[in-house]
């Protein structure tokens, strides 16, 4: 299963019309690594290019239009890409195979179901919490400061973040913000408070720290009491009635 | 990078009804505050809530009487030279106070 972090990426190149049992190699590529279960493959048909036999393979030169090169390329984790390269070290007999690391950063399917949920269950651990405080009207490349740190704190996967927007206080500027009776107030202050593990919270700390031009960030540590609830698993009785 | 230093964090929970000397209890205590040069303090107004005398406190149309937190974060000296005075302020309500690490970034000058 592809997941965030080190995967390799394999890129095959090889022409249109070479053929692997009687039909077109690169196909066939893309079947075998269907069958075997790869998180997703492309081929791309190229504008020209040329290769190991040095002809250039052109769509203009219409003996040649027929020849032209293809790329098949695929990202997955590098146990998959091991036991994949040999098949396909003899599936290529007219082409090039090309492997090199990479970082999956973000790996989205909207159409994903919710994984099965567990009955009710509770979970202690040791954690950390950070309160960052900033005002409202404080901006991070031209966007509100708050808003980059939430974003930037999901980008970096931390469990939760809460923003809370306070009605009166002063802190490290110096001046009051305070909220109007009739209008909102364009600086009130602003607190996000986060909470996960400890190694996840200082990492954040440190990005975070980055961000900020006046401010505070203390941290605690605290106890995690998660309660988890949740539907409780479709028994058997329950999928029969639902067939009848 | 500012390395964490010790610190404490100072909550204050009760009403927004709750006065002193004529005026909003949370706006005497962000005085009292910035009288005794406390580092900052932030004051939140809850949605809704309950305390000791089990009453709810919750917007109506005419009533106002929300629950008030007022969270302040300074040196342990500091907190402490703070705590009588808004001991001192506070009729009912609760003070709550833990242990922190603090990151204090001021990158622009202070205004003057």
């Amino acid at each position: 299963m592809l997941k965030k972090g080190p995967a390799k990426k394999v890129t095959i190149y090889v022409n249109e019309d070479t053929q692997y049992h009687l039909e077109s190699l690169y196909e066939a590529i893309l079947q075998f690594l269907m069958h075997k279960g790869v998180a997703g493959a492309t081929a791309s048909r190229a504008m020209a290019g040329f290769g190991a036999h040095h002809v250039l393979h052109t769509p203009k030169i219409e003996v040649l239009a027929e020849h032209l090169p293809i790329r098949v390329e695929f990202v997955e984790t590098v146990e998959k890409v091991d036991e994949l390269l040999p098949s396909l070290y003899d599936m290529v007999t007219d082409g090039l195979i090309e492997v090199q690391d990479t970082i999956v950063f973000k790996i989205a399917n909207k159409e994903k179901r919710p994984e099965p949920k567990q009955p009710h269950e509770e979970k202690r651990d040791q954690a950390k919490l950070m309160r960052i405080y900033m005002g409202e009207a404080d901006r991070w490349n031209g966007e509100p400061l708050h808003d980059a740190i939430v974003k930037k704190l999901r980008m970096m996967d931390i469990a939760g973040a809460t923003v809370y927007r306070g009605i009166l206080g002063y802190g490290a500027k110096g001046h009051t913000h305070k909220e109007h009776f009739m209008h909102r107030s364009p600086d009130c202050p602003i607190m996000i408070a986060v909470v996960d593990a400890p190694e996840k919270i200082l990492a954040a700390r440190d990005a975070v720290t980055e961000m900020i031009e006046d401010g505070l960030i203390v941290t605690s540590d605290v106890d995690i009491i998660r309660l988890i609830h949740s539907h409780p698993l479709t028994e058997a009785g329950d999928a029969s009635t639902h067939a009848s | 990078m500012p390395a964490p230093t010790p610190a404490k964090i100072l909550r204050l929970h009760f009403s927004e009804h709750d006065r002193y000397r004529g005026k909003p209890l949370y706006e005497a205590v962000v005085e009292k505050c910035r009288e005794l040069h406390i580092a900052g303090a932030t004051v939140y107004r809850g949605l809704e809530g309950y305390g000791e005398t089990a009453e709810m406190h919750r917007s109506h149309l005419l009533t106002h009487d929300l629950p008030i937190v007022v969270s302040i974060v300074d040196t342990a000296e500091n907190v402490a030279r703070l705590l009588p005075a808004v001991e001192e302020m506070m009729d009912k309500g609760l003070i709550a106070m833990s242990d922190v690490e603090m990151i204090r970034i001021q990158r622009s000058k202070p205004k003057p």
